[in-house]
């Protein structure tokens, strides 16, 4: 019985031992004021929205984009929180890929599910969900 | 007995010890970061047979192993377990899933994860794999400049989805950053910058006098950077520039366009907007903006220069991007008039053109001053050649260990190589006395930006498999007469001709003869009209004679042609064949007029298609709406999936909207 407590000893100590030979790492000195980034994703999603999109929708979404008014009707305004919340990402992405005609809305909203990939409209909605105006 | 236990002893205390080296690795972090993953695991499960996967996954090391990369080795996904699993969307650090990129999560096996993120990749404890440990090697970047990772391997100006990344080489090349700084596969860029010998003939001392103040006060376009001069060397510097000898054909060319008499300001007002300046130019800020801005113009370079320039601005700087314009004399008189009537700096005081007397000994210390500052590297000015570039090298400056860097009197900052480049993009001379690189005044995102560039800057390159170099196109040019006009033309400065050429046109001329039909083109060079009204950069009047313009169509004919595009996708029946009525009822129930006008009503982002049977080519119709993408990878018409029938029958109605160019620039 004594020796097995000895040896129970001995191994608590090694692993102390062990447990303390790793010096806590230095901290180094975080740049200062990185300037805020919104996320990789969104990022993205935003060049599509820029470049596909905006020409109708709008910077903002508010339906106002230079090319609206050429619209009959005109793009509906989906930075509106009641739009956000009644559309799901999938109902979103199903609108974007078959286009107005393919869910029964306007023809002149087109399908764009042969440009853009998958990855490119999951960030584009990304984006958009951002675009959501605060409830009055 | 007691030597026996002494020797039994010391046995167990071998084997203890020998035994420790695997019991330090059972109490590394990562078994107790593991089993908290396997918890989040088994609480996230959708089904029990998950939640047991979790459980039953053996704690152990995981690493990918790039042989064709180095033999690089990434033990990260050891704590950072749920990059590829999606069940981890959200998830707290380190587990959390890693964000869609072009590469992941289809292909970390074969990039791993330090190839963008630097940092240690076999290291298997935090501190050491971040570099945050005071004895590890080159630390983990920052999230923010991450896409200096897209960098090492990608060499061309942009890179898709990596916005940053792109706009920092693009601001670099715009800067000239490469004048002075190398870099492996830049060596041969050369900057825009004028040569300056015409300077004494061109502008008067006050005027070069606030420019070499402060370029960017002067014209808000301006790319040469602020060198913080004092006013001593801005003297120098003048007397110096005053002090050349100009070439004896530029000054007499300027000096009897002096002489000229005055034209008609209202005519130049009206060539000055056919003529397009401002897709180049800025006035008052309206414009592209890659040229001067001219609202002051006036004020800032001779009457007889501005004349003598317009006519030929290959002969004051052969390298510039603008047209040589077909201007009668008469003509470019007129368009002088209307700038030294409007683009005046009212402000400035009357002398501001007036040469200066030039001394001949603040002249000498000038032109040491023109070459301390490295001035040759862009400005090419007589008696100066830039052999070898006046900057340091920048290759590897991404892979700089912070502890090499000269941080001097900048105590302030922290120590890392991202915090010293920011500080040197942003203030070149604030950390030592006697530094020469100058200042750029850049706003917080374009240093974010070209820190990102330069950190993408590797010692080494990256294996062949893995470099991706800008496309080599054919740039079929000819020489002779019709490569004569190109130049004359400019063309490349905003059109593409394979790999060559700028940006500005969104219209490439590689394909050209297979896009546009001959007669129309040959109308169009002669009187150009907006394809797209709504943008800045438009098509100049270049005021071209008949002849030129038939030449320069007939090569495009026969040189820029694609074979993709079928001569006659009709195939000898008539276009009406095609069904052009099916046709029209698919452009309406298409959409096609959400962005296309026909006759009055449609939207404006696509060209308006009024007489896209007089424009286009039939062949190059059908096969842009087989897919618009194959043309232009961003190109905003969609692709809609046309059946071959569907298509033609499009193109059969697209066929019949003909209209003589005359009437489509009328109908404007």
């Amino acid at each position: 019985m004594k020796p097995l407590r000895f040896l129970g000893a001995l191994l608590a100590v090694l692993t102390v031992l062990t447990a303390c030979s790793r010096k806590p790492a230095v901290k180094p000195a975080v740049a200062k004021a990185q300037p805020p980034m919104p996320s990789y994703e969104l990022r993205l999603g935003r060049a599509t929205f820029e470049h596909y999109c905006q020409t109708c929708h709008g910077e903002t979404g508010a339906g106002d984009g230079f090319n609206a008014f050429n619209l009959d009707p005109h793009p509906r305004d989906i930075s509106d929180p009641a739009f956000q919340k009644k559309k799901t990402d999938a109902e979103l992405a199903d609108a974007i890929q078959r286009g107005g005609a393919g869910v029964g809305l306007s023809s002149l909203m087109p399908p764009w599910g042969r440009t853009l990939s998958r990855e490119e409209i999951d960030h584009t909605i990304l984006y958009i969900r951002s675009l959501r105006k605060k409830s009055p | 007995m007691p030597l026996r236990r002494l020797f039994a002893l010391t046995s167990v205390a071998f084997l203890l010890v020998l035994a420790i080296s695997p019991a330090k690795n059972f109490f590394r972090p990562y078994r107790a970061i593991q089993k908290r993953y396997a918890a989040l695991g088994v609480a996230r499960a959708r089904s029990a047979q998950q939640a047991r996967e979790y459980e039953n996954r053996p704690v152990a090391i995981h690493q990918f192993w790039l042989t064709g990369l180095d033999n690089r080795v990434d033990r990260c996904t050891t704590c950072h377990l749920g990059v590829a699993d999606t069940l981890m969307r959200g998830a707290p650090s380190p587990f959390t899933l890693h964000p869609w990129t072009p590469h992941t999560p289809a292909q970390f096996e074969r990039f791993g994860c330090t190839s963008c993120h630097s940092g240690q990749g076999p290291a298997t404890t935090e501190g050491q794999a971040h570099g945050t440990a005071a004895d590890a090697g080159p630390p983990l970047l920052p999230v923010s400049y991450v896409e200096a990772g897209c960098g090492r391997c990608h060499s061309t100006v942009t890179v898709p989805d990596a916005p940053l990344l792109s706009r920092g080489r693009a601001v670099m090349e715009r800067y000239g950053c490469f004048a002075c700084h190398s870099v492996r596969g830049r060596e041969a860029y050369r900057s825009e910058a004028p040569p300056l010998a015409s300077e004494p003939v061109k502008t008067g001392a006050e005027w070069l006098r606030r420019w070499l103040t402060k370029p960017r006060d002067v014209d808000p376009n301006a790319t040469m950077p602020n060198f913080q001069l004092t006013a001593k060397e801005i003297e120098e510097l003048s007397h110096y520039l005053f002090g050349q000898n100009v070439p004896e054909e530029l000054a007499r060319s300027v000096k009897a366009a002096g002489e000229e008499p005055a034209g008609d300001a209202a005519n130049g007002k009206r060539l000055f907007s056919e003529s397009r300046c401002i897709s180049c130019h800025t006035v008052e800020g309206k414009g592209q903006g890659s040229a001067p801005e001219l609202s002051k113009v006036a004020s800032a370079a001779s009457r007889g220069w501005l004349l003598a320039y317009i006519r030929d601005p290959h002969a004051f700087n052969p390298r510039t991007p603008m047209p040589r314009y077909h201007f009668s004399d008469a003509e470019s008189r007129d368009v002088v008039a209307y700038m030294e009537d409007e683009f005046r700096d009212f402000d400035a005081p009357k002398d501001i053109l007036e040469p200066l007397r030039v001394n001949r000994t603040l002249a000498e210390a000038g032109e040491k001053t023109f070459r301390r500052y490295g001035c040759f590297s862009c400005h090419a000015a007589p008696g100066t050649r830039a052999s070898e570039k006046f900057g340091p090298d920048l290759d590897g400056i991404g892979d700089k260990r912070a502890a090499f860097l000269d941080f001097g009197r900048r105590t302030d900052l922290p120590r890392t190589l991202t915090s010293w480049l920011a500080a040197k993009v942003e203030s070149p001379r604030s950390f030592a006395k006697g530094l020469k690189m100058p200042s750029y005044g850049f706003s917080p995102e374009e240093t974010q930006a070209v820190v990102t560039a330069l950190l993408g800057f590797g010692a080494q390159p990256v294996p062949e498999a893995y470099r991706v170099v800008p496309a080599s196109l054919p740039a079929p040019i000819p020489a002779g007469r019709v490569g004569r006009l190109v130049d004359r033309y400019r063309c490349l400065s905003c059109h593409q001709i394979g790999d060559r050429g700028g940006d500005i046109s969104t219209a490439p001329l590689t394909f050209a003869g297979s896009k546009m039909q001959r007669d129309w083109l040959v109308d169009y060079l002669v009187l150009s009209f907006s394809i797209r009204p709504i943008l800045t950069e438009r098509m100049p009047i270049f005021r071209m004679p008949r002849e030129e313009a038939v030449e320069l169509a007939d090569a495009m004919e026969t040189l820029f042609v694609d074979p993709r595009v079928p001569e006659d996708p009709f195939q000898g029946r008539p276009a009406s064949d095609g069904d052009p009525a099916e046709g029209e009822r698919l452009y309406a129930t298409l959409g096609c007029r959400a962005c296309h006008i026909v006759g009055k009503s449609g939207g404006y982002v696509g060209p308006p298609l009024t007489d896209s049977g007089t424009r286009l080519k039939p062949g190059w119709t059908y096969t842009w709406l087989k897919g618009p993408q194959r043309w232009r990878a961003d190109v905003r018409c969609p692709d809609f999936g046309l059946t071959d029938r569907d298509a033609l029958r499009l193109t059969g109605y697209l066929a019949t909207l003909r209209q003589p160019p005359a009437q489509a620039k009328g109908a404007k």
